[in-house]
């Protein structure tokens, strides 16, 4: 049979100090990327005009920014959408957005106009006109946060009934740190966040969860067995075990990944990218953050039935008598 | 559970699922030749969202930008029935129009192929007023006080070409305001380069206005009129204006000699009667005054219209849509009864059905605004689910590689377990009734690569068991078994989050939801069910136990 990555036994956690270093680095190069410009946020949240235009000839980006100039139209972004023939333009400005406030159709409208007025009657045809006014892109904002916040709790809440709160704990900080990092991907990838991203980033921390709950289920499992190790040492070998299962879901779903990527047209390719970087995030959060998280939290409040092992020697930072990898191939 | 049961089982859901997704007879409206017939189609029960089969969805809030309205919700109440009446007589096919929240109406119109009418079919607020114009010249009286508050203002006037061509074309009209400049000479120092024929020049408002053929009529260049109408609302301006009076614009523009001017109302704030003693209303065409819309009025609505109109005999009287006035205001020769028309002045035998339809349904008892307005043309929606379904394919192809690369003939199982699971998915999705997006066939996509995540646990699982030196029969067994805590756990917080989704996503995202969950009972049930159930008929294929697991 074919097999990979069997029967490893990688010291995974030992370099969690590196790995942690490398998480904190991207999320803080997020970070400070929105604190130097805000991130873009779609006109589901921002409220504006949103086209989506095909042009019978490819147009001239300039040409299409001066008919909107003289319409009054300043500062809307123009992006090729597909095809050289295919385009979005989006007002979003507070200034249009407030012109909106006596009818969410006026800007697209005019823009429609002009653009028939300079490309022909038959020139440019709409494919899409979105426009959202301020108050629906407050309320958005709201409902994704208190989805996120809540389907945390709520996560919390199972995990500690099926699992403990250890594990509970360590699993919903992993997921937040793939919030942070997704969040800073986001921004370095100029994507900007629309609901559809929103959907994505919660897939990816289901997704992410997944991953953290399949080895947390082998440590449990493993715990049972009452082997004479560490819980260090336990985490270890359940990442191990785990491995051959993680390469091949991440295989499947990353083969799904790549078709929308690829082939799902540009309205999802966003969407898809946000559960590429989420395959990987989720990864590693499950390994490097789920595991040192979980081995902390024993150090403070060790369990006092089930484990034997020593807390002290369950801390990721006594691992010093440990041997480095003994992989065998 | 025996295995014919299991059989059975299996046997049972792909035949639900076959009659779920069964193309059925449905009643639906559609237009036909202009005409709104009931019709029957045959068609898949999936419902696609309106960004894949195209259409328009509309948020309507009440408009509270021409004054508060006080009881919001019992207005939204009132307008819902309204607009719902409009789309009805509009003609759409499956129109939903409904209250969301407490204050906001949503209506999608899936497949409408002239977006723009519909939304001023919904939005039109139809309110249907009878003033008269004004005929104690308020707004004269008004002007300097007009240009002053412009003046404190800081308004600078309006460019050179409008003082011009106001001359030019004096001789059709006249110029009103020549002797109110003494005053204004000093104060308006910019005119005096701006405007080349007119001594002085007057102020930044009354140059860009003259005076009409009626009491109360104004006109104005159609270049200037954005100008006036912000200059109207401006607050200094606003306190200036005559009491009791009201401003209004007419809803065609006229051509004198080479210019357009659109022309300009001061009416009485009153009306004398309103729109709501409307009984029926009908467009027609008139060869003297082109289509028009003639309306009756309920028996109290004529005895109101006959004793106003009696005491304004001589006047003019302004019809007042919405806020323009319909055609020149006529004079009032004698009393007017039950009957009235409206002259659409040369709009199209459409606009004046349309006017029709929505005074038949009624007058939205506040003004609508859209706040939120999405149209999504159908070829884009096809594009899309063109796209979704290549991806689709291309997922499933890859994964089928994978599996079957991997696993072998239990890949192969994992494989035919993946097609039961995309038709239980879709027969659930049709099932329950639920609405597919683009992302929810994103996500649908998706989870045809997170699918077989079960089946990947429980064969590492046997593998292991395998290599334990269990037989074949105990390791699928134990395999199982041991799969199973992981497998419900994972999921079980893979569909409260989705449910989360669910409870507080709106319109696409909301889609999205409904497919994940939907997905997850599906590859539970073929992953855990259906592989078992595979592995049992193998296993019982052959009276000798089986000695090797392709795996």
């Amino acid at each position: 049979m074919l097999r990979i990555l069997h029967d490893t036994n990688y010291d995974f956690i030992r370099w969690w100090k590196v790995m942690a270093g490398i998480t904190i680095a991207f999320i803080l190069l997020g970070l400070g990327s929105l604190a130097i410009k805000p991130p873009n946020y779609s006109i589901e949240f921002t409220g504006g005009t949103l086209m989506q235009l095909t042009f019978t000839q490819p147009p001239d980006v300039g040409e299409i920014r001066s008919a909107l100039d003289d319409a009054g139209i300043h500062g809307a972004e123009i992006q090729q959408f597909g095809t050289n023939r295919d385009f979005t333009v989006r007002a979003q400005d507070p200034a249009q957005v407030a012109a909106q406030a006596s009818g969410a159709g006026n800007i697209a409208n005019v823009i429609e106009g002009v653009l028939k007025k300079k490309f022909g009657e038959n020139g440019v045809k709409v494919g899409r006109r979105e426009a959202v006014g301020p108050r629906v892109g407050q309320e958005l904002k709201r409902g994704a946060i208190i989805a996120i916040l809540l389907s945390f709790l709520i996560t919390l809440v199972y995990l500690s009934i099926r699992f403990e709160w250890r594990f509970a704990a360590a699993a919903v900080i992993a997921t937040s740190h793939d919030v942070f990092t997704t969040i800073a991907f986001l921004k370095l990838m100029h994507l900007e966040i629309s609901l559809t991203v929103v959907a994505g980033l919660l897939t990816v921390l289901g997704y992410s969860l997944n991953d953290t709950i399949i080895i947390f289920d082998r440590v449990r499992e493993n715990l049972r067995k009452g082997r004479k190790e560490t819980l260090y040492e336990t985490l270890n070998r359940s990442i191990n075990e785990t491995l051959p299962r993680s390469v091949l879901t991440h295989a499947t779903t990353f083969a799904a990944t790549l078709a929308l990527l690829l082939f799902a047209g540009e309205v999802i390719r966003p969407f898809a990218w946000v559960m590429a970087f989420g395959i990987v995030t989720g990864t590693f959060s499950s390994i490097y953050v789920a595991a040192p998280v979980l081995l902390w939290i024993e150090r403070k409040w060790p369990r006092k039935t089930g484990m034997r092992q020593s807390s002290s020697t369950a801390t990721p930072t006594s691992r010093t008598r440990r041997s480095p990898a003994t992989a065998t191939r | 559970m025996s295995l014919k049961w299991r059989i059975a089982i299996i046997f049972g859901l792909v035949a639900a699922s076959f009659w779920a997704l069964f193309p059925r007879t449905a009643v639906e409206r559609v237009k036909r030749n202009g005409e709104f017939v009931y019709d029957t189609v045959r068609r898949v029960p999936l419902k696609l969202g309106l960004d894949l089969q195209g259409g328009m969805h509309l948020a309507l809030t009440v408009d509270e930008s021409k004054g508060r309205v006080p009881d919001k919700e019992k207005a939204i109440d009132n307008a819902l029935k309204v607009v719902r009446n409009r789309i009805d007589e509009f003609g759409v096919a499956e129109p939903l129009v409904q209250k969301a929240g407490n204050d906001r109406i949503i209506v999608e119109l899936p497949g409408i192929d002239d977006p723009l009418r519909a939304q001023d079919v919904v939005q039109k607020s139809a309110f249907l007023e009878f003033q008269i114009t004004d005929e104690t010249q308020a707004l004269e009286k008004a002007l300097p006080r007009i240009d002053a508050a412009l003046k404190d203002a800081k308004v600078t006037v309006a460019s050179a070409t409008t003082a011009t061509t106001a001359d030019t074309n004096k001789a059709g009209l006249q110029s009103l305001f020549t002797a109110d400049t003494s005053k204004k000479a000093d104060s308006t120092k910019k005119d005096s380069t701006a405007a080349t024929g007119t001594a002085g020049g007057p102020g930044a408002f009354s140059k860009l206005i003259q005076q009409g053929q009626m009491p109360g009529e104004y006109y104005v260049a159609q270049t200037d009129v954005g100008t006036v109408t912000q200059y109207l609302a401006l607050p200094q301006v606003v306190a200036v204006l005559p009491p009791g009076k009201v401003v209004r614009w007419s809803s065609d523009t006229v051509s004198l000699g080479n210019r357009v001017y659109r022309r300009m109302y001061v009416l009485d704030a009153r009306p004398i009667i309103t729109g709501e003693y409307l009984t029926d209303a009908k467009p027609n065409s008139s060869p003297t005054e082109g289509n028009i819309v003639e309306f009756t009025m309920n028996n109290e609505g004529a005895r109101r219209f006959r004793t106003e109109t009696g005491r304004h005999v001589k006047d003019f009287m302004a019809i007042v849509l919405d806020q323009r006035v319909m055609g020149q205001p006529p004079v009032i020769q004698n009393a007017i009864g039950a009957r009235g028309q409206i002259t659409m002045g040369g709009k199209d035998l459409q606009a004046a059905q349309d006017l029709a339809l929505v005074l038949r349904a009624g007058s939205l008892p506040v003004p609508l605004k859209v706040e939120d307005l999405t149209q999504i043309g159908a070829s884009l929606g096809k594009d899309s689910i063109h796209k979704g379904i290549t991806a689709g394919i291309i997922a499933v192809a890859l994964v089928v590689v994978i599996m079957l690369g991997y696993y072998r003939f239990s890949g192969a199982l994992a494989v035919a377990a993946l097609a039961l699971y995309i038709l239980y998915t879709l027969a659930a999705l049709a099932g329950f009734g639920a609405v597919l997006t683009l992302p929810g066939l994103a996500g649908f996509v998706l989870s045809i690569g997170i699918a077989v995540d079960a089946n990947v646990l429980i064969f590492e699982r046997i593998r292991e068991e395998l290599a334990h030196g269990k037989t074949v029969r105990t390791a699928i067994d134990e395999g199982f078994r041991h799969a199973m805590s992981a497998i419900v756990d994972s999921n079980v917080s893979t569909a409260l989050t989705a449910a989360v989704l669910y409870q507080y996503g709106t319109g696409p995202v909301r889609g999205f939801a409904v497919t994940l969950l939907a997905g997850i009972a599906a590859s539970m049930i073929t992953a855990i069910f259906v592989v078992r159930t595979f592995y049992m008929i193998w296993l019982n294929r052959s009276r000798e136990a089986q000695t090797s697991l392709s795996i």
